[in-house]
């Protein structure tokens, strides 16, 4: 079947079972027939059985389970070639076609017969059997690992018997706990339905239910505390030698079955801790439903009471304190200061200054320049503004020659001459008559 | 219970437990086994408990199913009475509680499983019914989306309050607390004097549609198939006996019943004499 190292990693395992296309197609009747070779084999002492054998099976299976059923001897040839493609039954004999053949049940076909046969459940008995057959072998190999001479001697002698003979003991171990899981669901049902059932008076064989599972959890959590450390000691010995004597594959196979027994203690303490829950939740259930309402009239009430049917409606009242208000340091938000401006005064206050007429100053420079004996008005004009900043030199300039026409009458060609008063002022020339004007 | 362990108040108060389960009570909380420190310390101090909260005006009650809770009897503690919803759901989780094929699981139910058995007891249109109580008219689809909205959100509170417990996204565990569902019919005989006494004792209260007038937006919710469906439309609208006492009034607060923001076909009238606002638009 499928390699060790393949199977301990899932995604490999699966792309392999995919890419084989593996899937198991059984009728009920192929699985009676399955476990009627199954038991036969157990029973007889069989190893394999003929091809003559196989149909008598088939035709005994078939007149119990299809009685109807018509052609068996055909249907007995297809089933067979069935079970062979579902590698559930293989030929032995290695004939050919020289005879006809021997056929056996594969381990898939004696598991799926023991799955629905056996039904292996772990007690407390078993258990403890298991554990000390384990605890032996386990003693017999730190003695053989403490004896080997050589590398070689101790895998040969304690390699071999850890991964078949313990591991199948482990092994054991927790098929039958998958068993007892199974039981406990099947006790679970069997209370809902004896509940259903009878009511009132399933309530002592619901009870007796509920302590034979208790007290076999019980006893397997007391056999798995007792044992399992010593077991685990056992193994951390021999691994200790396996590492002294540099045997990896010993060290592997002793950690996978500490991991193993881990696992096995913690079903035990959990299966134990859920059943707890369910055996209390049942017996309040026996005490303050089923005791207390043997008839079961209060079900029948409470669904009228919910149809309406009851009379007046109604609410239940429950207390609805609002959670406490716990008072906490008052922190002012850190508020940012509003924009502002520093405070003045919007009027600015009067102060002394000397008068600045420049329009009298004006004219009374021109009057001067004109008195000075200036007869042009750029003459008068140079006179002025060369007095002036240079920035007011070029406004001044117009102002000037309108103090000139009030105080001197001005004559200009018809074509009048520009002429050039200061840096970047040309002005058109007049000429100019003071007595005149001064009349 | 006797307390065996607190014989003072302070003892009690002292305890490391005592801050989570009085706010736990506080909020409505039941304490059952399944919250073994809690309800190991509510055993214990049971008896210096019970005069401590009687001074806010509140009973710690223990009941015989095995849970703790507080149960305001003034108005010194705050309380408030389930909607119809978290009803409707908690009466659904009880049976479920009571049905044997639960026991199998332990008392582990899917979530889905409770709408439907909620569906299966009272009828998919009373139960949409019952949970769309302000629209004449609905969309099947946006009222089935409210009615399962509505589910989860009782679900949610009544996790809160200790009826059931969340097992991850799809499963609920089913508590005793449960039982106080079924308080009203536990008695065999005289089921209506029964519920009277726990109005009284103020373990029940009637809910406000019991009080809502004749001709209300569930009587004309659908006159096609205005009668049988309707009676057992919800627990919420069966009639009041005419010759019971008068039950005390409840106030309540309407926020209880909003409409979780769910799209509506058509709203009800505000007022529910307003019969023109129920009109199918043209």
């Amino acid at each position: 079947m499928t390699d060790p190292s393949v199977a301990q990693e899932p995604r490999r395992l699966l792309e392999n079972l995919a890419a084989r296309r593996v899937s198991l197609e059984l009728s009920t009747l192929d699985l009676c027939f399955v476990a009627a070779l199954g038991l036969r084999a157990r029973t007889q002492q069989l190893t394999a059985f003929s091809e003559q054998e196989l149909g008598d099976v088939f035709r005994d299976v078939c007149a119990l389970v299809q009685p109807e059923a018509a052609a068996v001897a055909r249907r007995a040839t297809t089933a067979i070639q069935r079970l062979r493609d579902q590698r559930l039954l293989s030929r032995v004999d290695g004939a050919g076609v020289v005879r006809s053949g021997a056929y056996a049940l594969t381990r898939l076909a004696t598991a799926i017969v023991d799955f629905y046969s056996e039904e292996e459940a772990l007690t407390g008995e078993s258990l403890t059997i298991l554990m000390r057959t384990l605890q032996a072998s386990l003693v017999g190999l730190l003695e053989q690992a403490r004896g080997a001479a050589s590398e070689r001697e101790f895998s040969e002698r304690v390699a071999g018997p850890l991964r078949v003979t313990v591991r199948d003991l482990v092994d054991g171990i927790e098929r039958r706990q998958r068993g007892l899981d199974l039981q406990q669901e099947r006790f679970q049902q069997e209370i809902g339905q004896l509940l259903r059932s009878d009511w009132f008076d399933a309530v002592a064989r619901c009870q007796e239910l509920l302590e034979a599972t208790t007290v076999t959890l019980r006893e397997l959590n007391e056999v798995l505390l007792r044992d399992a450390h010593a077991l685990v000691t056992l193994l951390e010995d021999i691994r200790e030698l396996a590492e002294a004597r540099g045997a990896p594959e010993v060290d592997a196979a002793c950690h996978r079955l500490s991991e193993q027994l881990d696992r096995i203690g913690a079903w035990g303490s959990a299966r134990q801790q859920a059943w707890s829950e369910y055996y209390q939740y049942v017996h309040r259930y026996l005490r303050d439903v089923v005791r207390l309402d043997p008839t079961r009239a209060l079900t029948e009430r409470l669904r009228a009471q919910l149809q309406g049917r009851a009379g007046r409606s109604f609410a239940l009242v429950v207390a609805a304190q609002p959670p406490l208000l716990v008072p906490r340091d008052v922190t002012l938000p850190s508020e940012r200061p509003p924009v502002e401006r520093p405070r003045a005064e919007r009027e600015r206050p009067l102060a002394e200054a000397v008068p600045d007429d420049r329009e009298r100053a004006l004219a009374e420079s021109v009057h001067a320049a004109l008195d000075d004996g200036a007869r042009t008005l750029s003459a008068v004009t140079q006179a002025v503004v060369e007095r002036l900043p240079a920035g007011e030199r070029f406004a001044s300039a117009g102002r000037v020659a309108e103090a000139v026409t009030k105080l001197a009458s001005a004559e200009s060609a018809h074509e009048r001459p520009w002429q050039q008063v200061d840096e970047g002022i040309w002005i058109e020339e007049w000429s100019l008559e003071r007595e005149t004007k001064d009349a | 219970m006797t307390a065996t362990k607190f014989l003072t108040l302070g003892d009690a108060v002292e305890n490391d437990e005592f801050p989570a389960v009085d706010l736990a009570l506080r909020r409505g909380r039941h304490v059952d086994r399944d919250d073994a420190a809690w309800f190991g310390f509510l055993s214990d101090a049971a008896d210096v408990l019970e005069p401590f909260y009687r001074r806010f005006g509140a009973e710690l009650v223990y009941r015989a199913d095995g849970y703790y809770y507080l149960l305001p009897t003034g108005d010194r503690l705050a309380k408030r009475h389930l909607s119809v919803a978290e009803m409707l759901v908690g009466q659904a989780l009880t049976l479920l509680y009571l049905e044997p094929g639960t026991v199998e699981h332990g008392g582990r139910v899917r979530r889905d499983q409770v709408l439907a058995h909620l569906a299966t007891v009272m009828g998919t249109d009373a139960l949409v019914r019952a949970l769309n109580p302000k629209r004449r008219r609905y969309d099947e689809r946006v009222a089935q989306e409210t009615v399962r909205a509505r589910v989860a959100d009782a679900l949610r509170r009544l996790t809160a309050l200790g009826f059931v417990e969340a097992l991850g996204a799809d499963e609920l565990k089913l508590r005793p607390a449960l039982l106080r569902f079924a308080e009203p019919v536990r008695a065999a005989a005289d089921a209506t004097g029964a519920l009277s006494k726990l109005i009284a004792s103020g373990e029940l209260a009637l809910t406000p549609l019991d009080a809502l007038p004749e001709g209300d937006d569930d009587a004309e919710f659908d006159p096609v198939d205005a009668d049988a469906p309707v009676e057992s439309a919800s627990a919420a609208v069966t009639e009041v006996a005419a010759e019971e006492p008068a039950a005390p009034v409840v106030q309540f607060d309407p926020s209880l019943f909003e409409d979780f923001g769910f799209e509506d076909v058509e709203r009800a009238a505000a007022d529910p004499g307003d019969t023109d606002l129920g009109e199918e638009p043209e």
